[in-house]
């Protein structure tokens, strides 16, 4: 009886399972292609400028293997989390607020659109003036960094929720605060997790220039203690890790993106 | 006419707000007066655009009306405050839309026990309700399938039995079988007429279809075009219970539908 399941049996297994492996092949070619770019750019243009790739795997495996490596990416992924979970719950909870006060939100829409437009990077000696040295000016930052995306987002996913579904769920008698919950959170997850694809990457950034500003441990001081002692092997040991770092939390997000949204038809081009 | 009715629209009339760039906007519906009463089947047709939808969605308090009063058991919808209506009229008014507009991110299970949930009414028993009521119309088998892995058809069963699931006293229908191919009508209508039976509901169809609403209902309103009035109105007389593959055989089916079908323009 069930249409559906049959169809997906008659689905071709065989060309899409191929298609896959090429796909994979692919991808390990690449990267290894870019690896040999990076040593040949390496060798060419001198330990000071690059650093030679089999060096910084080295580097990142003895920094690992005394422990001061973990402890950097501690410090930094405790700020990007603390900054990002900072920024995600205003960015969130701001567009449900002004949901329910339309003409409020009328009014200060463009000071929030304008606010957009003032580089928050420039902003960090403020934060250091207002709340000293500490974790504090770097949350302001990786917050701000953070909100933006996701407020706009969720904003936008807000206002294009599709008005006869809410309609539908006041007539069989769902609360304001269920209609909340169901019909506007679920519409505008896809919103969400677009405006997350962007915002994370952000925190971790946002983070690292944080500690290259204030601050005696993290990533970001690793960084930019390494340049400052021209070991060139340093600070591109600092960048692999922090690219990897932001890679895997990439593909966490991207789990917990497909598992939310089992539901969405898959397109043919969407497939493998 | 003796008792009170459970439903009266009175001098209704609607147009909605300008918009920059059009004309000042016509009157969709103007003085339009009908009453419905408890546990009929009222029928209303009219052509595409004569405002059908937008007399239903005043009744159910979806939208204002611009003049005129809408009185459901004695109490007037307000008029002009977007914010002061009460959709659904604390479900006591079911409505069927023309979409489904079942949500895409639940299965159909989920949606049909939706009003349900939302009501805190989500019990043993009317999980049962529901259990039955998707047996009725040939659901089962497709609980845990998402809106989009249904068809058409499956999708407007489910929205036709998530209203029924909570049960309330007068469910509105806005051509709720429009878009299906004959075969598929027909049984809907038959699950319809079946359930209608079980329950006696008060139920206001809408539809385009003069078969359609003589096959359905007790009496038929004829719409004219926008600014919708009363064009006509007529009792049907065939009895029930009616088998509606045979009603065209009928006596009484094609007096009614050759002076139904005069009055549709």
């Amino acid at each position: 009886m069930t249409t559906t399941q049959s169809a997906l049996d008659y689905a071709e297994q065989a060309p899409i399972k191929w298609r896959q492996y090429a796909v994979t092949i692919g991808r390990i070619g690449l990267g290894v292609l870019l690896l040999v770019a990076w040593k040949i750019g390496a060798d060419v243009a001198g330990p000071v400028f690059a650093a030679d790739p089999i060096k910084v795997a080295q580097r990142i495996v003895e920094d690992a293997a005394s422990g001061a490596l973990l402890r950097h990416v501690y410090v930094t992924l405790r700020l990007a989390t603390i900054g990002f979970a900072i920024g995600c719950v205003f960015g969130v909870a701001l567009p449900f607020l002004l949901r329910l006060l339309p003409r409020l939100t009328n009014a200060v829409e463009p000071y929030i659109m304008a606010s957009v437009g003032v580089p928050k990077y420039a902003l960090v000696p403020l934060f250091i003036l207002w709340s000293g040295i500490d974790d504090a000016p770097k949350l302001w930052l990786v917050g701000l960094l953070v909100f933006y995306p996701v407020f706009i987002a969720v904003f936008a996913g807000i206002r294009n929720v599709d008005r006869r579904l809410i309609n539908m769920a006041r007539v069989v008698g769902a609360s304001e605060a269920a209609i909340s919950r169901e019909v506007v959170w679920n519409s505008l997850l896809p919103f969400f997790f677009a405006s997350l694809k962007i915002a994370l990457p952000r925190a971790v950034s946002a983070a690292i220039i944080g500690e290259f500003l204030v601050g005696n441990e993290g990533l970001g001081y690793l960084i930019e203690y390494s340049r400052q002692n021209f070991d060139t092997t340093g600070v591109f040991a600092g960048v692999v890790v922090a690219t990897a770092l932001v890679l895997v939390i990439n593909a966490v997000l991207v789990r917990l993106d497909r598992r939310l949204s089992a539901w969405r038809p898959t397109d043919r081009d969407m497939q493998l | 006419m003796a008792a009170e009715p459970l439903l009266e629209v009175r001098d209704l009339s609607k147009r909605f707000a300008a918009r920059a760039g059009r004309d000042a906007p016509a009157w969709v519906i103007q003085d339009l007066s009908f009453s419905v009463h408890d546990g009929e089947f009222l029928t209303i047709i009219g052509p595409s655009g004569s405002g059908k939808t937008t007399l239903l969605n005043m009744i159910a308090q979806i939208d204002t009306a611009s003049g005129g009063a809408v009185r459901f058991q004695s109490q007037s919808a307000p008029i002009g405050d977007p914010k002061a209506l009460n959709p659904g009229l604390s479900c006591k008014i079911g409505y069927v839309t023309q979409e489904d507009n079942l949500l895409p991110w639940r299965t159909m299970l989920q949606n049909v026990l939706f009003p349900l949930r939302v009501q805190g009414r989500l019990n043993d028993k009317t999980r049962a309700h529901a259990e039955t009521l998707i047996r009725a119309v040939g659901l089962q088998g497709f609980e845990q399938h998402y809106p989009h892995e249904l068809s058409g058809g499956m999708r407007k069963r489910a929205a036709l039995i998530r209203t029924l699931v909570y049960d309330p006293p007068v469910i509105l229908m806005d051509e709720p079988f429009g878009a299906l191919d004959a075969q598929t009508r027909t049984q809907l209508q038959e699950d319809l007429l079946r359930l209608w039976d079980l329950g006696r509901k008060t139920i206001i169809f809408v539809t385009h279809d003069i078969a359609e609403a003589v096959a359905l209902g007790d009496r038929t309103l004829v719409l004219s075009r926008a600014p919708a009035q009363i064009a006509g109105e007529h009792v049907i007389t065939i009895p029930r219970p009616r088998d509606i593959r045979g009603i065209m055989t009928h006596p009484d089916f094609s007096p009614l539908y050759q002076r139904i079908r005069a009055q549709v323009q």
